[in-house]
């Protein structure tokens, strides 16, 4: 009798546990899908943060690569300047003192040297010097077509410069880093040697070699047209 | 606004160097071929940098600046040596005479416009 009382008791009990049973597993279903949610979101932002990654380096190469081209564009204007200036120097006189102060300048204050001599062609085998600055002058009052490098330079009118060359300069040329021949076509006008660099400069850059060129060819003209005139016929 | 800047060179291809480099930034010139002009430049323009080079004729630039500092008038302005010297004596002796800063020749156009930049906004930070 007591059994037949308690049985919708137990029933009762039994259905409520069935029922949590269930919200348990209905919980954990949905427990489940959150996880594969927030996994799914995970890897949707670890794929994204990646994205950025890549973007963020690809944007610092981007900026790195633009600094680069600037300083390329800074230097090339700096070198331009250079060359400008030097060649309204060379052109903006008719004097000839003028122009072989020029020279000089150029060669200490663009190229970087302050050991220079400038020589101006005596016939075809001999130069005679017009101009120097910071070496003994008598020393390179003149040199012949069969002196040292200079000379080599003044037979073949070729230009010498330091390491790219497979004479080396001895004796009191050693210290000689570059020697321009100044050719007005095939004609030699006159040669440009420099010595010692300023202690700053660790060499040649490439701007001087242009200086160089320009200096072959605008220095000679320069020269050629300031000449001294040649004494007229008859004259005492 | 434009900051005026005083050359001081007795060389004409670096006067007109210097002022291809600063026509790129927002520089007025003004322009003088000696110490002792520069000196007078200096005290009548009142620039707001001097670029001053060592080896002038009448006075050279180490006697100039030191010139420059001494006088209240021209005390204040910053003083960039231009040398073509770079041993540690010679820039010692800026120094001693007073310089802000130095470049060296061949003057690199980047290096120039870097401190003439620094230094005019270091002046503007602390100016009243």
């Amino acid at each position: 009798m007591k059994n037949e009382t308690q049985r919708p008791f137990i029933e009762k009990v039994a259905q409520d546990t069935r029922d949590y049973v269930q919200s348990l597993l209905d919980e954990v279903q949905r427990l489940s899908r959150s996880v594969a949610e927030l996994e799914v979101e995970i890897q949707t932002r670890d794929e994204r943060e990646l994205r950025l990654s890549e973007r963020m380096a690809a944007v610092e190469a981007e900026s790195r690569n633009f600094a680069m081209r600037y300083a390329e564009v800074e230097q090339q204007n700096s070198n331009l300047a250079n060359l400008y200036v030097a060649s309204y120097q060379l052109h903006g006189t008719r004097d000839r003192d003028r122009v072989i102060a020029a020279i000089q300048e150029i060669i200490i204050n663009l190229i970087g040297s302050e050991q220079l001599v400038i020589w101006e062609a005596n016939g075809d085998d001999e130069l005679r010097q017009v101009g120097s600055f910071g070496v003994d002058a008598d020393e390179w009052a003149s040199v012949r077509a069969d002196d040292g490098v200079i000379g080599l330079c003044l037979a073949n009118r070729t230009r010498f410069i330091v390491h790219q060359s497979l004479v080396l300069p001895s004796g009191h040329e050693k210290k000689l880093t570059a020697c321009i021949p100044l050719l007005l076509d095939e004609h030699l006008a006159g040669m440009i040697a420099i010595f010692e660099l300023l202690p700053q400069k660790d060499g040649l850059a490439a701007v001087d070699h242009e200086l160089f060129d320009l200096l072959a060819s605008h220095a000679a003209s320069a020269l050629y047209c300031t000449r001294p005139a040649p004494p007229r016929e008859g004259a005492e | 606004m434009k900051k005026k800047v005083l050359l001081v060179d007795d060389s004409n291809t670096v006067l007109l160097m210097e002022k291809m480099i600063l026509a790129k930034g927002p520089f007025e010139i003004i322009v003088a071929h000696d110490g002792i002009e520069g000196i007078e430049k200096a005290k009548s323009e009142q620039p707001d940098v001097i670029l001053l080079d060592v080896v002038m004729p009448r006075l050279d630039g180490l006697s100039a600046c030191a010139v420059l500092r001494s006088d209240a008038a021209t005390a204040h302005i910053p003083i960039v040596m231009v040398t073509t010297r770079a041993e540690e004596a010679n820039i010692e002796t800026a120094f001693r005479n007073g310089c802000t800063d130095y470049v060296t020749k061949p003057i690199n156009a980047v290096e120039l416009l870097a401190k003439l930049i620094n230094i005019l906004e270091a002046n503007a930070a602390v100016a009243p």
